[in-house]
């Protein structure tokens, strides 16, 4: 793999280069869009356009109510991760740190609940929420996702905590803590990194999501952003500059939590792959 | 020691439930103390069991009654019969075998992508961060951009004609569109697989690659008889996440983009659930159609588990 590979490089990064292209181009493609005229686009899809207006983005935001949906996305995502980084990390550290009866049981019913997508207990689950007067509440949605994704935050946490020499919790002890006072002043500070890259994720997760929101929270005042976009599809379909200004609102938020945290993120995608 | 910590020296080492080894903490908090890793599980556990297990067996008991007017009867197989016959189910598991026939495509994408960025191309980590960036996009974000480029009087079919192809109606032909939504699925996910792929590769033995290079090995002969041995354990990993990920994460594109359409040519057993959810009034079939897919689900499911536990054992 001397030489005959090293000028073979070139062969392989131009194709690759092509694809990142391919990979980028959507975007760039969209924000050129919700940049230009109605006219402007209708007579050329790709022509730069002629300058930076905010029209569109403008209209988006005020007119269409996505500021309103940008908001409820705020309010849920927030709080769904607030809840699950406390439960996550609070069960991480019985189950990866103190070995109670049960313990093994109870992380392999965890494991087990990963397997269970919400395709298949949306059903009954509407019906519950319902029935509980939680249906079209932001309680009932943040509840939903926290039991969504606890599963593989918990499963993240206990991974992390159980690397985390035993040694740390005696001293502590020792100084006088009760277990509450080592996850508190201990294990919360050492958990740092890990709840930082699964925090980031559940927002990513919670913020992606369309299906459970479409499903419980029918009202157009409590609509999430990205309910909001598939509205925006049947409302705006022959003004496309306006929405593909939506489209925009709605992913630049994500995209700068990748540009600032990509590390964590890959991080946590990968955290299942390489541990037991 | 115990008595220099807290100043008390009652206790002597009891049978708590916590590690042994460990010195007691201050006698006033004891019962509350010995409950601990409980207290600290139980919120969760809670929330887990409420409302994802036993919405499941709900479901399934829900499965074997009846809607409309037969709601809440007992009604056996009925539902599951009903399903099997319909037109837009079949089509919809058809639309599951073809995944799986796609399946490989999937993985060996990604992979091939992340051998040449562990070697080194030119530009490597370029490629890397943006390959994965779509990954974090919406499903509907991502739908929502490819209804613009897809469209029939869209952007593509404008570069094809401008070279000389034939304009195709990628989301409004019925033998079409479901390659085009699985595709945009495959843009979007594959760099997922990528950094999985990575982090396999970060813990392959470099030494072997250096020997298969000093032997003048082929690129291809390092493929087959170096990495897929060596990464075999994060290659089964990819392929049952990928499933996974195409069994339960293309809702927002199907919704988006096709609705199910052309001619429901792009059912997949989600987007029926839904449909029959929410739209059809049928919360019994959907019960039955979910627990079809939880099924399928759980064969991937225990692969899964086996490759989990395996790798434990292993490290």
């Amino acid at each position: 793999m001397g030489g005959g590979v090293r000028s073979g490089k070139w062969f392989v990064a131009a194709p690759m280069a092509l694809l990142a292209l391919a990979t980028i181009y959507p975007l760039v493609f969209t924000t050129n869009v919700a940049m230009k005229t109605r006219h402007e686009y209708i007579l050329n899809r790709f022509s730069v356009t002629e300058s930076l207006r905010w029209d569109n983005i403008d209209a988006a935001w005020n007119s269409v109510g996505m500021a309103r949906y940008f908001v409820n996305s705020i309010i849920v995502v927030g709080c769904s991760v607030a809840v699950l980084l406390l439960l996550g990390s609070m069960a991480g550290f019985a189950l990866g740190q103190l070995r109670f009866k049960g313990s093994r049981a109870l992380f392999l019913g965890c494991l087990a609940a990963l397997f269970i997508p919400f395709q298949v207990i949306m059903v009954p689950l509407a019906r519950t929420m319902a029935d509980t007067g939680l249906l079209d509440t932001y309680p009932g949605l943040i509840l939903t996702y926290v039991a969504q994704f606890l599963p593989f935050t918990i499963f993240l946490m206990t991974s992390y905590y159980a690397g985390i020499p035993a040694d740390i919790i005696d001293a502590a002890r020792i100084d006088g803590n009760t277990l509450y006072g080592v996850y508190r002043r201990i294990m919360l500070p050492i958990g740092r990194p890990a709840l930082l890259s699964v925090g980031i994720l559940n927002a990513l997760f919670c913020w992606n999501d369309v299906l459970i929101a479409l499903l419980l929270m029918p009202s157009a005042e409590h609509r999430t952003l990205m309910v909001g976009v598939t509205a925006l599809r049947g409302q705006y379909s022959d003004d496309i500059p306006t929405f593909a200004a939506g489209v925009l609102i709605a992913a630049l938020p994500v995209l700068m939590i990748y540009l600032f945290f990509q590390r964590q993120i890959a991080d946590g995608v990968t955290a299942g792959s390489t541990k037991g | 020691m115990v008595g220099l910590a807290d100043g008390t020296n009652t206790r002597t080492m009891d049978d708590r439930p916590g590690p042994a080894r460990r010195p007691p903490a201050r006698s006033r908090s004891r019962g509350w103390e010995r409950w601990a890793p409980y207290v600290l599980v139980a919120p969760a556990v809670l929330i887990i069991v409420g409302l994802r297990l036993y919405p499941l067996l709900l479901g399934v008991n829900f499965s074997f009654t009846g809607d409309g007017d037969r709601n809440g009867q007992p009604v056996g197989l009925d539902n599951y019969a009903a399903l099997f016959d319909d037109p837009l189910f079949q089509q919809a598991l058809r639309n599951v075998g073809l995944l799986v026939l796609l399946l490989p495509v999937a993985v060996a994408i990604p992979g091939l992508l992340a051998t040449f960025i562990y070697l080194r191309v030119p530009g490597h980590r370029f490629f890397r961060s943006v390959y994965f960036f779509p990954a974090v996009l919406s499903p509907v974000i991502v739908g929502a951009i490819f209804n613009l480029l897809l469209a029939f009087d869209g952007p593509l079919n404008s570069l094809l004609r401008s070279v000389g192809i034939a304009p195709v109606d990628w989301l409004g032909d019925p033998g079409v569109a479901i390659f085009a939504v699985v595709g945009v699925h495959i843009w979007a996910t594959f760099g997922m697989a990528l950094v999985v792929f990575l982090a396999g590769f970060a813990t392959l033995d470099s030494a072997l690659l250096d020997a298969a290079r000093v032997d003048g090995a082929a690129l291809h002969q390092v493929i087959r008889h170096v990495i897929i041995p060596g990464l075999s354990r994060t290659i089964q990993f990819v392929f049952v996440t990928t499933m996974i990920g195409m069994l339960t994460a293309m809702f927002g594109l199907l919704y988006v983009m096709t609705s199910g359409g052309p001619e429901g040519s792009t059912y997949l057993p989600e987007y029926y659930i839904w449909i029959q959810q929410g739209q059809m009034n049928r919360p019994a079939l959907a019960s039955a159609a979910s627990t079809v897919l939880f099924l399928i689900m759980l064969v991937v499911g225990l692969v899964q588990i086996s490759i989990l536990r395996r790798s434990g054992r292993e490290d």
